[in-house]
Order: structure tokens, then C-alpha cells, then sequence
């Protein structure tokens, strides 16, 4: 329990009061030679068990009046979660504040989660008070400090984001704060709706994150104020492909304010997915509204079941357009962050690999699988050349370079080029040379070649990357390819296929950009099936040649708190919620320019997964340390601490009424007589 | 009243007198000496002239002088008052030429000074009474036995005490005494605090009589300590009038003139007084 005045518990040992004048009085007895000896004794022996029980009755009625008095005046706050935080002041105060796509779910009265934490946060600590007020949000995590809690309500920094919350970082970023400031006494307060994308549950860093905060030499307690709830009618909508193709008519689209079909060709082909989380019984039709570049149009679609998937819906646009943006939508629901989707298109270029080997036979199949492109309205090109003539060549127009050669050492001029075209977002597969060295790049090597028997490939990444299953979400036949040879990358890398005997076959690089890939084998017949089972290959190849290329153009695709912040002064806002902060421009969906260049921000896919970490894994990833978790709804207007002193009062009044009863003077019943014992008088 | 010598005080017994009480048939053995010779001439038959028999009075003072009759919660104790009361019967009893003896009652009978009427004796009584202490038990039931036992002639018996002692007890003592035919009254006395109990203050209860202490918040007991002991006068009540006798409750702050004046005054409405 906490108290608005604690020091006024410093009363506490005045309850001892009646007990010390009780034993004053009983000191102060007067001594008196008495006759009537045997009345004396004969009351004294009926009246003692009653008497004694009387006396600690009322002894203990007076003291629970005086103790009710003192916690009444102490102002006594009673909550699930603010009662156990203890009394007093605390010297720093941290709030961390997910400001997360999914906090945005609004309730009854229009509010959202994140308004309703951040009202009922500032309301709350207000009250208790705290020397220092410190907020870290999820979007930038980095201490802000707050002259006053209330100050919250109209802060940029707490308005919602479309980035996905990291709440392990919150908490290192956290913990890292108070080992510098060396706060004396510390209050850990974390708003989240405890989203498993937030929160990372299963993520190694827990443990080093527990750990680290069990260490901090302060007193430090943690509360979360949660707000699990889920959207029950929730219906998202997510544009997964936007290709604009020069093209011809396209009947049957209807275009705000004008019904005539444009007159030439181009077109974009524009492929989404729209989920709910009810399941609908029969067919319903949901108005989907598109916007391109500013003019608005509206189409409906036919959705049965959970999950409705359109693909390359055609919008015919001018032909001189080469480049733009647009959004699509659906009516807003509880949860309005994922009721829209923004995207940029440009003209399609053509998609450029450069294969870099030192046996051109060896590569043939990647060759043709990066030459023959998905579609008719696309163009790929692909050159052959040896690693020596990497230097001085213009990969600049490249979305994909191949490496079937020995990695080079990180002084050779190549490694510069491999890591500036890295850097740059272009995708970059690494194949095993004959002869595997110890070199390293992004922290991967080769290991040796093995010729074990034929392998199979047992578990594989399906749901991204470039094995992630087909857009009708059928899986690729990556269990169909037959191993002969491998040579398993080595290092700091994310397995994305995994070979029976658990050596990684294919695996990416923990690079910034996640764009480089180590593949443990080569497409040649003695090493695997790769060639003749072509889809997995052809799916990879293009798949990365797509990535790659978008990152040379000039519009993309973004997922919110993925672009480097060092770019966000010179982003201008095209579309998106104009109460946003410049600099969080990265993190809020919508359209943005630099110079030329086009980008469309969006929230991560994972947003879209309404997955809440269970309650008791929350609990076990603050074991051991000071924690209490309070279970919010959203909307909810009633205040986390309540005064209860008028409780206190009437225990005070109720121990003085009982007082007062037991003070009375009691009948007596006629009792026997006395009996003078012996013959003394 | 009883006594030997001519006196005062209307005898309970027929005898030679000048007021003349009644007739009765003469029996073989009265003195011839009073038969009524005219009655004899006149009816034939032999009558016996009766008198009202005038004599003297055996006063016996018989004082608790246990530890007990030392309180007195305001001014004198419940002894000195007693001294008082016996003094004074004393006094009365001598001047109208009565018989006073002394008995003082502890944890045995201290004292005893047999009945005399002389005025010199007065003065040993009065020694007596004034030199008397509250110290020690009472053997106030013993005592009164051993009173009866020993004194054969019949005498107005008056007990000048607290009573602390057991009533079923007390009664046997008391019919011991009209069994011997003595005229018994009892002045009880008592300290208003030991009826009221009126302390505020816990207290320490020290025992005049014994080793007991007792420690008590008076508030606490106050109830049933009153309780007891109206119940103990009332069982006292109800053998005191079973057995016949003259009982004064006094309260030692009353005037001690009033408390004899009520018990002479209620002797001489019961008995009347010549």
C-alpha cells in the first residue's frame, strides 16, 4: 500500500499510546489496607476472565482508532498494482511507452490504448509524485526527461507509430539509464498491449536483459500496465506487390470522378491481401478505397473467410506517370493503424544480376533462372564475368550479384566493392568455391566440402525471405531438392534452409540490410538437384533480383523504423498523419520524398498478428525481480489509485463505537453469596 | 431485665415488688408468706399474689477488636467507634446502676471483665475499652461460643463488630447465645467505602488481617464487589431476624449519639421502659 503523506506514518508508533498509558495507570496504583478482604477477592475471582478479555478488547479498539486516524491522515492509496509499489517518493520515475501500431486499437469513446495508458500514467504519477519523470517510447528509445507526468498528453513523442515496438530494447535502454544516472530509488512503469511483435518473448536477449536489470545496485520496481485486449472484428489490409507495367486497357476499373478508360497504356497491377479476424458465414462485400496520387477511387471486393487474396488488380493510370504513389483502404475499424497500406510505384527497370565466377559452366542454371523473367512485363538481364573484373565495373544498375569464388580477404580492393554494393541494398549470394578459404565476409566463412551422401533439406524458413512460400501459400518444394555435396556456411548468420545432419544450406548474414545470403551448395548436377528441380531456384533467384532491384530504384518500400533516422531531415511528407514529427517520418506510415526519390512506409507484417505474449511467460521474463502487472481495458476512465482513507475513518469510528460499548457499565446478575473462608474476617 | 438486684428495669420474672401483676392457684412449695388470705376468705381457694419483679441489668460488651475494625477510610476507625458506643452503654448501664463487663474478641478473647456495678468498676472498663487495639485475626465465632458457654447467668449481650466472618457460622454463635437465654444485639459496622467501593485509581489491596494483596482496577470489580456484599448483608439480614436479634447496621460516618439513641429507642419501644 502507498500513501499520499508517508511521513505522516511516522506517527505509527502513537497506536502504542493507549498500550503506554494503560501501563502508566497501572503503575500508578495507590495502596490501601482493607478490611473487606473476601468481597474484594470474591469479585476479583468471578469478574477475571471477562474483565481481562473486556480490558484487551478495549485496549485493542483504541488502539485501532488511533491507527485508523494515522493511516486516514496518511492518505492511503489502494490499487492492484500501485498498493505494492510501498510508500514514499521515489526518486526517478521511468515510463516506457509502446507506441506501436497496435496501441492505437481504440475503444468505447473513441479512445486508444495508448491514449488511455498515457492518461491513466500521467493521472497515476501525478499523484505519487517522483523527483524525475524519464519517458523512453519505443520509437526512438532514448530518455526524454518530463517536467511532469501530464505533460505526456500532449507530447509528439507519444502519439502513435506504425513501428513495431522493441520492448527488450526499451528495457536495456532503460537499465542502461539508470546505471549511469544512479537514480536512488526507481519506479519502472511499462504501457504495452504485450504483443508478441513487441515484445520478443522468445528472443536470447531476455535472459542477459533480466539479468542485467537484476544487477542494477538500486531499488528498482516494475510495473506494467497492459492492455492485452484484442480487437474482436479487427480487418487488415496489406499491399503486397505494386508493379507498374506499360500496358494496354484495362476494362471494367472505375476511376473517381471520371468513368472514361484512360486513353494509354499504362497500368498498375497492384496485389493486396485484406484479413479478419471473424470469420464470416457466408460472402460480404467490403469497399475498398484506393488513392493514387491524390485522386480517389473505390471498388469493392468479395470477401469469404479470414483471408482474402487479390492479385495484380489492375488501375489503369497515365502513361507519363512514371513514377508516384498511392494508398489503398478499408473502412475504419477498432483498430485503424491497419485499415490502410501505403505504396510508391516507378517504371520498371530492367533487373540486372551479375554472376561473379571463376567456372562460368558451374553457374549456367543460376544464368538462365536469372534470365527469364517472371512476367513478359518485365526485363532481366544477366552478365558473366570473373572476380577480377568486379573492380572498376559500374554496379551501381546491379540488383543482384552472384560470388561463386573464394571469399575475399577483407584488404583486397573487391571486398570494398562487395561491401559498398551491400550497403547500397543490393541482394548479394555468396555460392562455395572448390577450394573454400578462411576468409570472411559479414562474419560468414566457409567450412570444408562435405561428401556425405545424398541429403535432403529438412526444415526451412517459409513464411519470408527467399524461400517463403508462394503468394497462394503453397510451400515451395525445397524438401524435394536432393544435396549430393554442401559446404555449410559458418558464423553470425540466420539459417533459412537446414539439411538433415543440421548444417545451415541456405543462410543469410546478420547484416544491416539482411541482404546477404550464403548458399551451401551449387546449382551443378554433381553437387544438387538445384538445376533440374528449377522452381526452388528460380524462386530464389528471382525473388532476390525483385529485393535488389527495388533498392535501386527511386521509389520503395519501407517497413517502419527500418530506414536509417540520419535521412529523416530531408524527408518531405507526401501522405500519412500530418501531426507527425519530421523526424519520425521512418516510423509513421505514409508517402515521404527526398530529392527524387519516392518512399512508402508501412508497418511490419507482424503488426498485422494480433499474437499476445501469455501471462505467465510475461511473468517469467521479469523472474526475480520486483514486478506487478495491472490488466487495463482500453478506455477505461476509472483511475489506477484510489484514496481510501474514508475506509480508515469508519475502522476508526467502528473501534471507537466498540470502545464506548465495552466501557459501559454491565449488569450484573445476583451472584451467590460470599463464603468467608476459615474463620478470619 | 435480668438481674438480681432490685433496679430499673422491668424483670422478665415475677417476684417481690410493690406493683402487683396477677393471681395464680398455689402450687405446694410457694411461700406461704404470699397467699392472699382475703382472696382465700372470699373464693375458698388458696391464691398466690404475683408482682412485678423490679431488678438490675448484666450489661455485657463483647468487642471485635480484630484487625478488621482498623479501617476507616475517613476519620476514626471502625474500632474507635465501636470504643465510642461501648463506652458510652457503659456509662448508662452504671449510672442506672447496672452491671458492665467486658469482652474484647481477636484471634482469641483477649479480655474479660466480668460484670460489675460499682463505679470503680466503670473505670476498669473504660481502661479497658480505650487500651483495646485492632490487631490480629478474628476468632469472632470461637469467641462467642466460648461467651455463652461461660457466662451461665442471662445478660443483655451486645456485639460491637464488622461481621466479616462466615454468616452460616454466625448463626450458630448467635442461637448458641439466646440458648443460654441472653438478650442479644448487635451493633454491625461499616466504613461507606467498604458498601460503595468508590476508588478510581488501580489499587493494591493490602489485607489488615492475613497476608493477602490483591491488585484490582476498581472499575473493573466495583460492580461485582458491590454485588457481593449486598448480598452478604442480605443473607445477614435474614439471620439476624431469624434468630432474634437486635441488629444495628451503622455506617461509622453517622453520628455515633444518633446510632445509640436509635438503639436505646428501639429497646425501649420493644421492651418499654419503666
Amino acid at each position: 500500500m502507498s500513501f499520499l503523506q508517508p511521513a505522516m506514518l511516522l506517527a505509527l508508533p502513537v497506536i502504542a499510546l493507549p498500550i503506554v498509558i494503560h501501563l502508566i495507570n497501572q503503575r500508578r496504583f495507590q495502596t490501601v489496607h482493607w478490611a473487606a478482604m473476601h468481597f474484594l477477592l470474591a469479585a476479583n475471582r468471578m469478574s477475571r476472565g471477562y474483565a481481562r478479555l473486556r480490558q484487551w478488547l478495549i485496549l485493542a479498539a483504541r488502539t485501532l482508532a488511533v491507527a485508523g486516524l494515522i493511516f486516514a491522515i496518511s492518505r492511503p492509496l489502494s490499487s492492484g498494482w500501485l498498493g505494492l509499489a510501498g510508500g514514499g517518493r521515489v526518486d526517478t520515475a521511468i515510463i516506457l511507452l509502446d507506441r506501436s501500431p497496435s496501441m492505437n486499437q481504440i475503444g468505447p469513446g473513441g479512445i486508444s490504448k495508448l491514449q488511455t495508458g498515457i492518461s491513466r500514467l500521467a493521472e497515476s504519477l501525478d499523484r505519487l509524485q517522483a523527483n524525475r519523470y524519464v519517458l523512453i517510447e519505443s520509437g526512438r528509445r532514448e530518455p526524454i526527461e518530463l517536467a511532469s507526468p501530464s505533460v505526456m498528453k500532449g507530447m509528439p513523442e507519444t502519439t502513435p507509430l506504425s513501428e513495431t515496438a522493441d520492448i527488450p530494447a526499451m528495457l536495456e535502454t532503460a537499465a542502461e539509464y539508470i546505471r549511469v544516472n544512479r537514480p536512488s530509488r526507481c519506479e519502472l512503469w511499462l504501457c504495452s498491449d504485450v504483443r508478441r511483435a513487441d515484445w520478443k518473448s522468445d528472443s536470447g536477449r531476455w535472459d542477459a536483459i533480466r539479468s542485467a536489470l537484476a544487477d542494477l545496485p538500486q531499488m528498482v520496481r516494475y510495473h506494467l500496465l497492459a492492455y492485452p485486449e484484442v480487437a474482436p472484428d479487427n480487418r487488415s489490409i496489406r499491399v503486397t506487390r505494386v508493379r507498374r507495367v506499360e500496358g494496354n486497357r484495362v476494362a471494367g476499373i472505375r476511376v473517381a470522378g471520371n468513368q472514361a478508360e484512360p486513353s494509354q497504356g499504362a497500368r498498375l497491377l497492384i496485389s493486396f491481401r485484406i484479413e479478419q479476424t471473424r470469420s464470416t458465414d457466408g460472402t460480404e462485400t467490403i469497399p475498398v478505397q484506393l488513392e493514387i496520387g491524390g485522386g480517389r477511387s473505390e471498388f469493392p471486393v468479395e470477401m469469404t473467410g479470414n483471408i482474402l487474396e487479390v492479385q495484380d488488380h489492375a488501375v489503369p493510370i497515365d502513361g507519363f506517370q512514371e513514377t508516384g504513389w498511392g494508398r489503398l483502404s478499408i473502412p475504419s475499424d477498432t483498430s485503424p493503424a491497419d485499415n490502410e497500406y501505403f505504396f510508391v510505384y516507378e517504371k520498371e527497370s530492367v533487373r540486372q544480376t551479375l554472376i561473379l565466377t571463376e567456372q562460368p559452366v558451374a553457374v549456367r542454371p543460376l544464368e538462365f533462372a536469372a534470365a527469364v523473367a517472371p512476367s513478359p512485363d518485365v526485363r532481366c538481364e544477366v552478365e558473366v564475368a570473373s572476380p577480377d573484373q568486379a573492380i572498376g565495373r559500374q554496379i551501381d544498375d546491379i540488383a543482384v550479384v552472384v560470388w561463386q569464388a573464394a571469399i575475399p580477404d577483407p584488404s583486397d580492393p573487391i571486398s570494398g566493392v562487395l561491401n559498398e554494393f551491400a550497403r547500397r541494398g543490393g541482394r548479394l549470394i555468396f555460392l562455395p568455391p572448390d577450394n573454400p578459404t578462411d576468409s570472411a565476409f559479414a562474419g560468414v566463412r566457409w567450412s570444408r566440402w562435405s561428401d556425405s551422401q545424398a541429403s535432403r533439406v529438412s526444415t526451412w524458413v517459409g513464411d519470408r525471405d527467399l524461400l517463403a512460400n508462394t503468394r497462394s501459400g503453397e510451400a515451395l518444394p525445397v524438401g524435394d531438392l536432393r544435396i549430393r555435396r554442401s559446404c555449410a556456411p559458418q558464423g553470425e548468420l540466420t539459417a533459412l534452409a537446414t539439411l538433415e545432419d543440421g548444417s545451415p544450406l541456405l543462410a543469410r548474414a546478420m547484416t544491416p540490410g539482411a541482404n546477404v545470403y550464403f548458399c551451401g551448395t551449387t546449382a551443378r548436377e554433381e553437387d544438387s538437384s538445384m538445376a533440374t528441380s528449377g522452381v526452388v531456384l528460380y524462386a530464389m533467384m528471382h525473388r532476390a533480383i525483385e529485393a535488389g532491384a527495388q533498392s535501386l530504384g527511386s521509389a520503395q518500400q519501407f517497413i517502419a523504423g527500418a530506414v536509417a533516422v540520419e535521412n529523416d531531415g530531408q524527408w518531405r511528407q507526401v501522405a500519412g498523419p500530418r501531426d507527425a514529427l519530421s523526424s519520425d517520418y521512418a516510423r509513421v506510415a505514409g508517402v515521404y520524398q527526398m530529392g527524387d526519390r519516392w518512399f512508402a512506409i508501412n508497418r511490419s507484417e507482424e503488426e498485422d498478428l494480433q499474437a499476445v505474449v501469455p501471462e505467465e511467460r510475461v511473468s517469467s521474463l521479469f523472474a526475480e525481480l520486483d514486478f506487478s502487472r495491472v490488466n487495463d481495458t482500453v478506455g477505461n476512465q476509472r483511475s489506477l489509485i484510489r484514496e481510501v482513507w474514508r475506509v480508515f475513518l469508519v475502522i476508526m469510528l467502528i473501534a471507537l463505537f466498540v470502545e464506548a460499548v465495552l466501557c459501559l457499565p454491565r449488569r450484573i446478575a445476583k451472584e451467590k453469596g460470599v463464603a468467608f473462608g476459615g474463620a478470619s474476617g | 431485665m435480668v438481674g438480681s438486684v432490685s433496679g430499673m428495669h422491668a424483670s422478665p420474672h415475677r417476684g417481690a415488688s410493690v406493683e402487683f401483676a396477677e393471681y395464680r392457684r398455689y402450687v405446694p412449695g410457694d411461700d406461704l408468706r404470699r397467699l392472699d388470705w382475703r382472696a382465700f376468705g372470699r373464693t375458698d381457694r388458696y391464691y398466690v399474689k404475683e408482682f412485678e419483679a423490679d431488678t438490675n441489668l448484666r450489661l455485657c460488651l463483647v468487642l471485635d477488636t480484630s484487625g478488621s475494625m482498623g479501617f476507616g477510610s475517613s476519620g476514626p476507625s471502625k474500632l474507635e467507634y465501636a470504643k465510642r458506643l461501648a463506652g458510652s452503654l457503659a456509662y448508662l448501664a452504671i449510672q442506672q446502676g447496672d452491671a458492665v463487663g467486658l469482652t474484647c474478641i481477636a484471634e482469641r478473647i483477649v479480655r474479660t471483665i466480668p460484670p460489675r456495678r460499682t463505679p470503680s468498676h466503670l473505670r476498669g472498663v473504660n481502661d479497658e475499652i480505650e487500651h483495646a487495639e485492632a490487631a490480629g485475626d478474628t476468632r469472632l465465632i470461637e469467641g462467642l461460643h466460648e461467651f455463652a458457654e461461660t457466662t451461665s447467668q442471662r445478660a443483655l449481650v451486645v456485639i460491637l463488630s464488622d461481621l466479616f466472618v462466615d454468616l452460616s457460622e454466625l448463626r450458630g454463635a448467635f442461637d448458641h447465645l439466646r440458648f443460654r437465654k441472653h438478650d442479644v444485639s448487635v451493633f454491625h459496622l461499616l466504613d461507606s467505602q467498604e458498601t460503595q467501593f468508590e476508588f478510581r485509581r488501580p489499587t493494591r489491596f493490602v489485607a489488615l488481617e492475613g497476608e493477602a494483596t490483591v491488585f484490582a482496577d476498581p472499575s473493573e470489580i466495583a460492580d461485582r464487589y458491590q454485588a457481593a456484599v449486598s448480598q452478604y448483608l442480605s443473607e445477614l439480614k435474614s439471620i439476624v431476624l431469624e434468630s432474634s436479634i437486635d441488629y444495628h447496621q451503622i455506617t461509622i460516618d453517622e453520628d455515633y449519639e444518633q446510632a445509640l439513641f436509635r438503639f436505646l429507642a428501639h429497646r425501649n419501644k420493644s421492651r418499654g421502659v419503666r
